[in-house]
C-alpha cells in the first residue's frame, strides 16, 4: 500500500472521529460555534486528504457536507435536526469506506457510487433549504477523459508519476480585459508535467477577417507534478474557471493487479516521542553496560583475581539483567494505546441503531487512562459493536414500556472500561428490561440445545450463560440490526482471541451487564517445556530462577518430603508428576534429577521433572469452561507439531497440592 | 516595438503583451503565408497565443525562454 494511503488511513478514522464526536454534541447544543469549527475543520482536512486518491465517491459526499458546515459556520444557515442527521449519516459512511479502504488497500465498495449520490442529495437538499428531493444538486461529474488523454500523449511514466494534480482552465472572454494573461498563469505552475493550450472548439472555423484577438478563446490544460494547493495558487483569483483534480493513471494491463490484501488493516502504530526517547536512553545504558563487560575482560588479562572477577562480573550482570528487564518493559509500553478512542467511536453507532428503531438511547462512555495492547483494541470494535446493538435493540424497552414501567423515556448505555490488575474489563450495561431467564430455557429447550433434565439442573446465572452458544436467539423477529444469525456466540469467539472471556450478568427489570476481560496485552510468553511422565508440560520463563541438575547424594530427605542444598539454601524438591496427580513410577532412585527451581511467595521450590525439552515463545490462550477453574493451570497453547501444551502455574499448583507433597523444611539453613 | 516584419517573416521579440495581438492579427490578415520567427521572444499574452492557434502561420525557432520554448511553441505546432 502506498505510503500517502497509509496515512491517510492513519489519520483519516481520526477526524472523522472528531466530526462525529461534534455533531453528536451539536444536537444537545445547535448554537456552539466552535462544535461546528470543529466539524468543519475535521470535514474540510478529510476532503482534502481524500482529494489525492481516486475516490470520487467520497470526495462528493464530503464535499457537500463541508459546504454544509461552510454555510453553518459563516451563519448563512442555522443546524437543524435534519441537518445534523444528515451529516452523521455522511460519517459514519466515511468511516466504513475507510475501514473498506484499510481491508482491500485502496478500493471502495461496488454501491460505493450509488451511496454516495444518495447522500450527496440529503446533503444537498438541506444545504438548499429543503427542496423537493427532484431538485437536489446531481452529483456532479468529474471528467477526467482529458488528464488521461493529456498524460498518454506527454507519455508520461505511470510509475514515476502515480499521482498527478490536473488543472483545466476555460477562461471566460472577458479575461484580457481585466489583464488576466492565461499564459502567463500557466508560467507560473510549478513542476509542470504537461500543458497543452487549443482553441475552445478547434474545429470551428475561424473568419480570419473578423477574428477578435481579444475575446479569449482558450483552453489551458495542464498536469503538474506538485500538490493541488501549488497548482491552484496562480489561478486563485479564477476559481469559477478552473477544474482541479488529483488523479492517478489507471494500472497499466500488462502487469497484473495484484490480489487486494485480506482484510486486515494497515498495522501502524503511532509512538509518543518521549517513549522512543526512553527507549534511547535505555540504549545508551546497554552500550556502557556493554563497555563495563569489555573493562573487565581486560582486567582479567591483566591478571585479575578470580575472585574479584566474580564479583565484579555478578555485579555487571546484575545491572545488565535490570537494563535488559526496563527495556523489554519499555518495548511493552510501546503497544499499549489508550482505549479511549476506541470507545468514542461507539456513540455514532448507539444513535444510529436508536434512531433506526425508534428508541432515545443514550451512550456514556468511560475509560480514562486505559491503555491495552493496540492487537486488542483493533479486535475490540467489533464485538463491542455487536454488543451494543444488541443492547440497543433487545435490552432496551419501546419509550411506551419504559414509560408505562416508570423509568425515564430515554434508555441509559454505559460504556466503561477500567484495569483489573493485568486485565482490562469492559462493561457494556444498559438499564432496559432485563434477561428473562425463564424465557431462555424455553428458548434453549426448543432449540434443542441442551436436555431438558440438564437445562433443570442450571441455576439462572448459567442460564443466561446459554446466550453465548452457537445459534441461539431469544429475538422472536429476527431484526435487521443484531440479527443475520450472528450472535452473543460471535462476540465470545472474538474476545476468546485476544485471549478474553466473556460474562453476561442481569436483573429482570433493570437491566443487563456484559463483561469482557480482556488481557493487558497479548505478548507471547516465554515458557520452558519440560516432559514429565511420558508428556509434555510448559512452564513461565519467568517464574522460574534456575534450572538445576541435582546428584542423587546431595537429595536429603525432610520429614515427608525432600529436599536439597543450592548455595546455602535448603531447597524443597517436589515431583511435578506427584503435583500432577500422575504415576510417579518411572522415577529412578541414584540417577542425578532435573529440577526447575521457581519463587513461590519469598522462597525457592524445586520442581522435579524427567528432562527439559527446550523453551519456546507462546501465545497463550487461557482456560475456558470447566478448566478455567482448574487450579494451577495458566492456559494452554498449540505447539508447532499440533500438540496442545498445558502451561503450568507453579506456585498455584503447589498451592492446590494435598498436604503431604506441600514444601518442608523452607528457608532452613 | 516587439513584433517586427522583415519581408514574409514576423520577428516577435521579448515580452509580447495583449496590445501586440493586434498588430500580429493585421499583419497576418494582410500576409497570410507569413512566418512567425520567436527566437527573441520572452512571452506570448494569451491573445498572442490565440491568434497564433486560430490563423495558423508557420512558427520557427527556438525561443530563448525555456517555458515558451517547452510548453507553449509544442501547442502553435500541434494544432497544425
Amino acid at each position: 500500500m502506498d505510503e500517502l494511503l497509509e496515512q491517510f488511513l492513519i489519520e483519516g478514522p481520526e477526524q472523522v472521529q472528531q466530526a462525529g464526536e461534534a455533531l453528536l454534541a451539536l444536537e444537545g447544543g445547535p448554537d456552539d460555534a466552535a462544535l461546528v469549527d470543529q466539524a468543519f475543520r475535521a470535514i474540510h482536512t478529510l476532503k482534502g486528504s481524500v482529494g489525492l486518491f481516486d475516490l470520487p465517491a467520497m470526495g462528493r459526499v464530503l464535499h457537500v457536507a463541508e459546504d454544509l458546515l461552510g454555510a453553518w459556520r459563516d451563519g448563512r444557515q442555522t443546524p437543524s435536526r435534519g441537518a445534523v442527521d444528515a451529516l452523521i449519516a455522511a460519517t459514519g459512511q466515511t468511516e466504513r469506506w475507510l475501514g473498506a479502504l484499510a481491508a482491500t488497500g485502496g478500493g471502495l465498495p461496488a454501491d460505493a457510487d450509488a451511496v454516495s449520490a444518495d447522500l450527496v442529495s440529503r446533503l444537498s437538499r438541506v444545504l438548499d433549504g429543503d427542496a423537493p428531493a427532484s431538485a437536489a444538486v446531481p452529483a456532479r461529474h468529474i471528467d477526467t477523459a482529458w488528464v488521461e488523454a493529456l498524460f498518454r500523449d506527454r507519455e508520461l511514466d505511470p510509475t514515476r508519476h502515480p499521482t498527478v494534480t490536473a488543472l483545466r482552465y476555460v477562461p471566460d472572454a472577458g479575461c484580457y480585459f481585466r489583464g488576466e494573461d492565461p499564459i502567463a498563469f500557466a508560467r507560473a505552475v510549478p513542476d509542470l508535467l504537461a500543458l497543452r493550450i487549443t482553441r475552445r472548439d478547434p474545429a470551428a472555423p475561424v473568419a480570419i477577417a473578423a477574428y477578435d484577438a481579444y475575446a479569449c478563446d482558450l483552453v489551458v490544460e495542464l498536469l503538474s507534478a506538485a500538490a493541488l494547493e501549488a497548482v491552484k495558487g496562480p489561478f486563485r483569483f479564477v476559481p469559477d474557471q478552473i477544474q482541479l483534480l488529483s488523479w492517478s493513471p489507471p494500472p497499466v494491463p500488462s502487469t497484473p493487479v495484484p490480489p487486494p490484501a485480506p482484510a486486515e488493516g494497515p498495522r501502524s502504530l503511532r509512538v509518543d516521542a518521549g517513549r522512543i526517547d526512553a527507549l534511547a536512553l535505555l540504549v545508551d545504558e546497554l552500550v556502557v553496560a556493554k563497555n563495563a563487560l569489555s573493562d573487565l575482560a581486560g582486567q582479567m588479562a591483566d591478571g585479575l583475581a578470580p575472585q574479584a572477577a566474580a564479583q565484579i562480573l555478578s555485579d555487571r550482570q546484575a545491572a545488565l539483567d535490570r537494563l535488559v528487564g526496563r527495556l523489554h518493559r519499555t518495548v511493552m509500553g510501546i503497544r499499549l494505546v489508550p482505549i479511549l478512542p476506541l470507545l468514542r467511536r461507539f456513540p455514532p453507532v448507539v444513535r444510529e441503531t436508536a434512531i433506526a428503531l425508534g428508541k432515545e438511547v443514550d451512550l456514556v462512555v468511560d475509560g480514562q487512562d486505559v491503555q491495552v495492547d493496540k492487537a486488542i483494541v483493533e479486535g475490540l470494535f467489533e464485538p463491542l459493536t455487536h454488543l451494543l446493538r444488541n443492547a440497543v435493540d433487545h435490552g432496551i424497552e419501546t419509550t411506551a414500556q419504559r414509560v408505562a414501567s416508570g423509568k425515564p423515556a430515554r434508555a441509559l448505555i454505559s460504556l466503561v472500561a477500567r484495569r483489573e490488575g493485568d486485565h482490562v474489563v469492559i462493561a457494556v450495561t444498559d438499564d432496559g428490561r432485563g434477561m428473562d431467564p425463564a424465557r431462555i430455557r424455553q428458548a434453549a429447550a426448543a432449540r434443542g440445545l441442551l436436555p431438558a433434565r440438564m437445562l433443570d439442573a442450571l441455576t439462572d446465572d448459567q442460564v443466561l450463560d446459554l446466550v453465548f452458544r452457537p445459534g441461539f436467539s431469544t429475538a422472536e423477529a429476527v431484526t435487521d440490526l443484531s440479527g443475520r444469525g450472528v450472535g452473543m456466540d460471535a462476540v465470545r469467539a472474538a474476545v476468546g482471541r485476544q485471549g478474553g472471556s466473556v460474562a453476561i450478568s442481569s436483573m429482570a427489570g433493570q437491566g443487563t451487564t456484559v463483561r469482557l476481560v480482556l488481557p493487558l496485552n497479548l505478548v507471547l510468553t516465554k515458557v520452558m517445556v519440560v516432559a514429565v511422565a511420558g508428556e509434555r508440560y510448559g512452564i513461565p520463563m519467568d517464574g522460574i530462577v534456575e534450572t538445576a541438575r541435582v546428584e542423587p547424594d546431595r537429595v536429603q530427605p525432610i520429614r515427608a518430603g525432600r529436599a536439597f542444598v543450592l548455595r546455602d539454601t535448603a531447597v524443597p524438591l517436589l515431583p511435578l508428576a506427584g503435583l500432577l496427580g500422575l504415576s510417579e513410577e518411572g522415577r529412578l532412585d541414584g540417577v542425578p534429577c532435573r529440577a526447575v527451581v521457581v519463587r513461590v511467595g519469598g522462597d525457592l521450590v524445586a520442581v522435579e521433572v524427567d528432562a527439559f525439552v527446550g523453551r519456546r515463545d507462546v501465545v497463550l490462550r487461557p482456560l475456558t469452561g470447566l478448566l478455567s477453574a482448574m487450579p494451577g493451570l495458566l492456559g494452554t497453547t498449540l505447539l508447532g507439531d499440533g500438540h496442545l501444551l498445558m502451561v503450568l502455574d507453579v506456585p498455584g499448583l503447589i498451592a492446590a497440592a494435598p498436604g503431604d507433597t506441600a514444601p518442608a523444611g523452607q528457608g532452613a539453613p | 516595438m516587439t513584433v517586427e516584419v522583415e519581408g514574409t517573416v514576423i520577428r516577435l521579440r521579448g515580452a509580447c503583451a495583449a496590445e501586440d495581438a493586434e498588430i500580429l492579427l493585421s499583419r497576418l490578415q494582410a500576409a497570410p503565408e507569413s512566418e512567425i520567427d520567436v527566437t527573441a521572444c520572452r512571452h506570448l499574452h494569451g491573445a498572442v497565443v490565440q491568434v497564433l492557434l486560430a490563423l495558423r502561420p508557420n512558427v520557427r525557432g527556438m525561443a530563448e525562454d525555456i517555458f515558451l520554448r517547452d510548453w507553449v511553441i509544442p501547442n502553435l505546432a500541434a494544432g497544425r
